[in-house]
């Protein structure tokens, strides 16, 4: 046939058609999928970092605001507020240089290394999230069982002046607590969870490679 | 440091980057999906290297996880890619001689490539790479006769598109 030998004498002009791609372009593409990966985790805490503030916005209402006057934690909770913004800002700043890291990257080891790197950031973020949860319970409940007076009598009806009232109290306090800290950290095992098993993913076939 | 593996994966794509540049020619019909298949193609090579142990030759294996990665993704698209309008400047090649029939009749054969099927297309493909048929029956996992039968197939759409 011969239009298709004119078909393939054509074709093997493409040869010198194309833009040759350099090697560290090539470099460039190999490194892509983590990069990707860790801007996620960048984008996705500081969408939850403005997601706390404009949660505070719909729900104070002027009963929670009386709430914590009467709980006396107005001073307390504003000064807990400003720590955790910075620290969160920190993780956020963190994130931000992982990322650009893993962009500049053009070796297996450091790209090894940052990921590594990456991980424990979210695995500190994570942990640091949860316990300022329950530090922020704590601080609820403690002032609740003090100053809220339908607490107070509670206390009082079950245990007079014995401390039962209190431990059945603080007891539910405590399963309550366990229990919310707990859905929270699925979340994060949710949003964070997959991302990294996909990081783990590469890292291991990174890791086959280099040995 | 760059790994040995690494070091020897990216001169070997770089020497043989045709191939892809190729394959992406074939299923793409703008630059910037050209480009956004050359990378996934090059991941994909990555991702398989490991396995790669030099039992064929280069050549042969990136044709064969190419044609792969480009089908898998045909695949995907399908619908986004059968209403992408069919791009002739990007598709011809500019010749030096300038043969008004011949190129009506090359801007046809490229138009009826661009229509074929998925499989199709790499049976061209590797047709067009003069590759004979026991290697186009290994690349793409089908056996001899069902090439050489797919083939047949192929060149007689093609007579009917040219010689109606």
């Amino acid at each position: 046939m011969d239009e298709l030998e004119l078909l393939k004498k054509d074709w093997k002009k493409n040869d010198g058609q194309f833009k040759q791609v350099s090697e560290n372009e090539i470099y460039g593409m190999l490194h892509k999928s983590s990069s990707s990966i860790v801007k996620w985790i960048f984008i996705i805490s500081i969408i939850e970092l403005l997601l706390g503030p404009l949660l505070g916005i719909l729900l104070s209402s002027k009963e929670y605001n009386l709430m914590l006057e009467r709980y006396h934690l107005k001073t307390v909770i504003l000064i807990f507020s400003i720590i955790n913004y910075t620290v969160i800002l920190y993780f956020i700043y963190k994130f931000y240089t992982n990322y650009k890291r893993i962009n500049a990257t053009d070796s297996v080891n450091h790209l090894l290394k940052n990921i590594i790197d990456t991980r424990k950031t979210v695995k500190h973020y994570i942990t640091y999230n949860l316990s300022m949860g329950v530090v922020l319970f704590f601080i609820v409940f403690g002032s609740q069982a003090i100053y809220e007076p339908k607490i107070v009598k509670l206390i009082h009806d079950i245990g007079g002046d014995s401390n039962k009232g209190y431990i059945i109290v603080f007891g539910i306090y405590f399963v309550i607590t366990i229990v919310v800290m707990f859905f929270v950290w699925l979340f994060y095992r949710l949003i964070y969870g997959i991302l990294l098993r996909r990081l783990k993913r590469n890292y291991n076939e990174l890791q086959k490679i280099e040995y | 440091m760059r790994s040995e593996s690494e070091e020897s994966f990216v001169k070997q794509l770089k020497a043989n980057q045709n191939i892809v540049h190729k394959i992406c020619r074939l299923y793409t019909s703008d630059q910037d999906s050209h480009n956004d298949l050359f990378q996934e193609i090059t991941i994909q090579l990555w991702k398989a290297f490991p396995k790669f142990r030099g039992e064929s030759k280069f050549t042969t294996w990136a044709y064969r996880v190419g044609l792969n990665t480009a089908i898998t993704l045909y695949r995907k698209k399908k619908r986004s890619i059968e209403t992408t309008p069919f791009d002739t400047e990007f598709h011809r090649i500019k010749t030096d001689e300038y043969n008004f029939e011949e190129e009506e009749q090359l801007k046809l054969m490229y138009k009826a490539i661009a229509e074929l099927n998925d499989i199709d297309k790499a049976l061209i493909f590797l047709y067009l790479e003069d590759k004979d048929y026991t290697e186009i029956s290994e690349t793409l996992g089908i056996s001899e006769v069902n090439a050489r039968v797919k083939m047949n197939r192929i060149k007689g759409k093609l007579k009917k598109i040219l010689n109606p």
